[in-house]
């Protein structure tokens, strides 16, 4: 072959595909494209009835007592329905994008109840995306709940929202290695360097470092929250911070390769290590409740609503309570703990303590999110 | 050539490029339509023809894609550098442990990707044996660490993307004749020489798809940064993770997305021309 | 020759042997620790890296113990047998036609392969997931199929053509010479021949179905594969399950290499036996 026909059929060739490949995906696009915007149609409200059937939940990992003997197991026998547990809420941002799509057509992918924290319950309900829960579908829920907890700055009035379970972010620390660590601003030590990590969740990193600077963050202003993510990227660019995490924070701690994070209440029973504590930063933590809440399109509304009333039963939530070890939002478990677990009854991390969150303020985004977002993830991703 | 011969290859390959077309092509264009758009998730994203996408998104992460160079081709380096004589060796050396020793190559890949990089997690944490020694032979200094710097993803994405050295270079290597290696040892005074005038280029095939298969999906990976890198290890798959998941800034991830992929094609169409070879391409006559 | 200069010549005769055997081992590293920790007791029945509370075979003994894992592992490897199959043949096939025939449309195929390979994961998965959503076509098994077929092909193109190249062609002339139609020439010559490039790109699929991450993390509506469950579970505690499991699949490939192997041998040996009537089978 001559080697200049070479040249010509091939960029002949290639411009032809490129032609024949944008004439067949425009001839299949016949119908109008989904690009976001949100539904903007009525809210319906979740359909009451009886429970029977199959349940599909998405919540994310850990929050469960597993097994054979375990939550599940027990409502289905209680109940009949057949439950499909799914543990893929990883992240709030990554679980939104990826339903989305889906969201915006009004289905959910066969889910029924999602578990997501509140902020992210709220952006979802202003795209349309949920539907409202009707209070007379769940006695149980409203009588048990606890009271700080039937209203939320991002639902008040609970009308799309009914808490899983509640916890505090705030500051672990190995006390074998750096006990005098107390506050937020702790972190920035330079004898710490390197041994420090922090939550890749802007709403609660950022938030305690402005609150250790004295801001509140339910008042902040966007140039506060912006002043608060450059004191967090001065600290990476200085190697001050070794990573950002999820609930991997827990490894780093077990594996001895950090002697703080930013972390939650919760995760004792994840973390190996005898000398690890959870601290209330001396300046308060964030305090944020995971929901469950009904998607739109959700099948079998009925026995979401089911569920919700069974997990608020004193003694399932004190199950869960036990294994979990987040904060209950359901009241009287203290009698019940009193009688299996004492020193559980009066475990702060697990009975919410007024006194002990008094200066806790509560998980909110940014005026401006998107924007504060956009630059956090530029200092989070290297 | 009869019709019915000549229609043989248009047969042939029909369905591959059918299934190519439809799954990867037109998603494509789907892609490439939306980095031409501008907005957010909750007003919407309009097409605006923003061609300007392509330049932020470029610019503004240039740090990570140099970076993800430099990772992904010392990677590339070092897997050749030790798959080639593991190859070598299965092919020409273990007659008898040949498939063994395959399978005992590939068969780390049964074990999850995700579970093997949180071994190796494990493996180089700073209170590991592993980590005392390397610092005892002073290859790490004594307050350091393994873990969250460049060697630890480097070490990750050679390991993990080592078969896909191995298996090309392999399969390459078992259908070389032995006795071209024979008659060059006998006309050739070493067999040093023997190997870098007659093996290595009729293995070159062989190399070239091997580095391609291990430098391309390494580039893209997110994987290993995360789990073993640490703040300044981010490659540019972490970024467009990022950009998708974490901050639906969809125009902008596509942008890069479509960057990222002409920059490795220009990459490819380099090497390919650099390496001298038609062969990977497919015309026989060159090879020969 | 004395003593040292034999061990010398010796080290050098197999060193090529030795170094392979040390690569081997490093690349089982992981796998070791992996399966040192299975047997790891551990309060929660989560792995932590932490070996101090004693040894058990509890997690190997409940290994299928936990409904969702046992499915998500069930799914990776149907996923992964129909993926292999589709992609190899598809693939196989287009290697044929590009190195052995000429034809219009060949650069244009050519091109076609290697973009997807230059092509992140997180786009493909992405775009992919885009196309799905706009025509309504439901995620799930199907959507993960098709995308693990689709990311496969072009693996085994590579592969497999590869092998094609330089392949002596004279066999396939001597057997045309003795009368063989192209369909029988290529089914006793060319493919047995051809067979462990195949079998090389097979492996090379299958592993890539079973491993992939990132693109099923997009396309796999509520569907959860191995490594999917994986990833889920390994930000609140890995199940030391898990572990063993993979160790698990691991032995299994090994083993089915060995059995392979031993079979091998046998065969080698009844030809030995009968020299007659036996062709030694084609080795490289």
């Amino acid at each position: 072959m001559e080697p200049g026909k070479n040249k010509t059929e091939r960029a002949t060739a290639f411009v032809a595909m490129l032609v024949a490949a944008a004439v067949l995906a425009l001839g299949l696009a016949a119908c109008g494209g989904t690009t976001g915007g949100g539904n903007t149609g009525e809210k319906t409200t979740a359909e009451g009835g009886e429970v029977t059937g199959d349940l599909t939940i998405s919540n994310w990992p850990g929050y469960i007592v597993p097994g054979k003997d375990g939550t599940i197991a027990q409502f289905e026998d209680a109940s009949g329905v057949n439950v499909k547990y799914i543990e893929d809420v990883n992240d709030n941002e990554v679980f939104f994008n990826k339903l989305q799509p889906q969201l915006e057509e009004g289905d959910s992918g066969g889910r029924s109840i999602m578990v997501l924290t509140g902020w992210m319950a709220k952006q979802m309900y202003d795209l349309g995306y949920l539907q409202e829960i009707n209070h007379a579908d769940l006695p149980t829920v409203f009588e048990n709940m606890v009271p700080s907890l039937l209203d939320a700055s991002y639902d008040p009035g609970r009308k799309f929202s009914v808490p899983w379970q509640s916890g505090m972010t705030g500051i672990w620390v190995d006390t074998a290695k750096a006990p005098e660590i107390k506050s937020v601003n702790d972190l920035f030590d330079p004898k710490y360097k390197g041994k420090v990590t922090m939550l890749l969740e802007l709403r609660d990193t950022v938030a305690l470092v402005m609150q250790a600077e004295g801001v509140d963050p339910e008042e902040a202003t966007n140039e506060e929250w912006m002043k608060a993510v450059d004191k967090v990227k001065g600290a990476v660019e200085s190697g001050q911070i070794r990573r950002f995490t999820g609930n991997d924070y827990t490894e780093e701690l077990t594996a001895g390769n950090i002697v703080a994070a930013i972390g939650w209440s919760g995760d004792a029973s994840i973390i190996e290590n005898p000398n690890a504590e959870w601290r209330m930063p001396t300046e308060g933590c964030v305090l944020w409740s995971d929901n469950m809440v009904i998607p739109v399109g959700a099948p079998n509304t009925p026995a979401a609503l089911g569920w919700m009333e069974y997990v608020y039963d004193p003694k399932v939530a004190a199950e869960l309570a036990e294994y979990i070890t987040y904060l209950s939002p359901v009241e009287g478990l203290e009698q019940i703990f009193a009688k299996t677990n004492p020193k559980m009854a009066k475990d702060p991390l697990v009975i919410p303590d007024e006194e002990f969150q008094k200066n806790c303020s509560s998980q909110v985004s940014p005026p401006d999110a998107e924007a504060v977002n956009k630059a956090w993830q530029e200092v989070v991703t290297g | 050539m009869s019709l019915r011969q000549r229609s043989v290859p248009y047969w042939l390959l029909a369905p591959g490029l059918l299934w190519l077309i439809l799954f990867f092509v037109v998603p494509m264009y789907f892609m490439g339509e939306l980095a031409l758009r501008s907005g957010s998730v909750t007003t919407g994203f309009t097409l605006t023809w923003e061609w300007s996408n392509f330049g932020d998104s470029l610019s503004g992460h240039t740090e990570q894609i140099l970076r993800s160079v430099f990772y992904a081709g010392t990677a590339t380096l070092l897997a050749l550098l030790i798959a080639y004589p593991l190859a070598y060796a299965i092919a020409f050396r273990a007659k008898r442990f040949q498939l063994l020793l395959l399978f005992a190559v590939v068969a780390p890949f049964f074990t999850t990707y995700l579970i093997r990089t949180i071994a190796w997690k494990t493996i180089l944490s700073d209170s590991s044996p592993v980590v005392s020694v390397l610092q005892t032979l002073q290859l790490v200094p004594q307050d350091g660490r393994v873990l969250a710097t460049s060697g630890a993803v480097i070490a990750g994405l050679t390991y993990n993307f080592l078969p896909f050295m191995i298996l090309p270079l392999y399969a390459n290597l078992e259908r070389l004749d032995g006795r071209l290696i024979e008659a060059a040892k006998d006309l050739y005074s070493s067999s040093t020489q023997a190997f870098l005038r007659v093996t290595l280029p009729l293995t070159m095939p062989g190399i070239v798809a091997g580095v391609l298969l291990t430098f391309i999906p390494a580039f893209g990976d997110y994987v290993n940064a995360q789990l073993l890198g640490g703040t300044g290890q981010a490659m540019v798959g972490n970024v467009i993770q990022s950009l998708y998941l974490s901050q639906r800034a969809y125009p902008e991830a596509a942008a890069l997305s479509f960057l990222m992929m002409a920059l490795i094609l220009a990459v490819v169409t380099i090497y390919i021309r650099f390496a001298g070879t038609g062969a990977f391409m497919g015309d026989e006559e060159e090879a020969k | 020759m004395s003593a040292p200069a034999r061990a010398w010549a010796w080290l050098r005769h197999n060193a090529l042997l030795i170094y392979a055997g040390l690569a081997v081992t490093y690349m089982l590293i992981p796998i070791f620790v992996i399966a040192i920790f299975s047997f790891g007791d551990t309060p929660k029945d989560k792995l932590t890296y932490a070996l101090g509370n004693g040894f058990t075979f509890e997690y190997w003994e409940t290994m299928f113990s936990l409904p969702e894992l046992n499915e998500a592992l069930f799914t990776s490897l149907r996923l992964a047998f129909f993926s292999t199959l589709i992609a190899t043949a598809i693939g196989t096939a287009m290697a044929i036609a590009l190195v052995r025939h000429k034809f219009r449309g060949r650069h244009v195929s050519n091109l076609l392969i290697v973009i997807p390979m230059a092509t992140p994961e997180v786009v493909i998965g992405a775009s992919l997931l885009s196309m799905f959503i706009y025509y309504s076509f439901s995620l799930g098994f199907t959507t993960l199929l098709i995308a693990h077929v689709m990311f496969s092909i072009s693996f085994v193109v590579v592969v497999v053509r590869s092998r094609l190249i330089g392949f002596d062609r004279k066999l396939e002339e001597a057997a045309a010479d003795l009368y063989a139609s192209p369909f029988t020439t290529f089914r006793t010559v060319t493919l047995p021949l051809l067979a462990p490039g195949i079998l090389a790109a097979g492996l090379l699929a299958f592993a890539l179905s079973i491993d992939d991450f990132v693109i099923s993390n997009f396309n796999s509506g509520t569907t959860v594969t191995f490594p999917l469950y994986v990833y889920g579970v390994s930000l609140r505690g890995i199940p030391v399950q898990v572990n063993a499991l993979a160790t698990l699949l691991f032995l299994v490939a090994v083993i089915a290499a060995g059995l392979v192997v031993w079979q091998q041998r046998r065969a080698e040996k009844m030809a030995a036996v009968r020299p007659e009537t036996e062709a030694k089978p084609v080795t490289a």
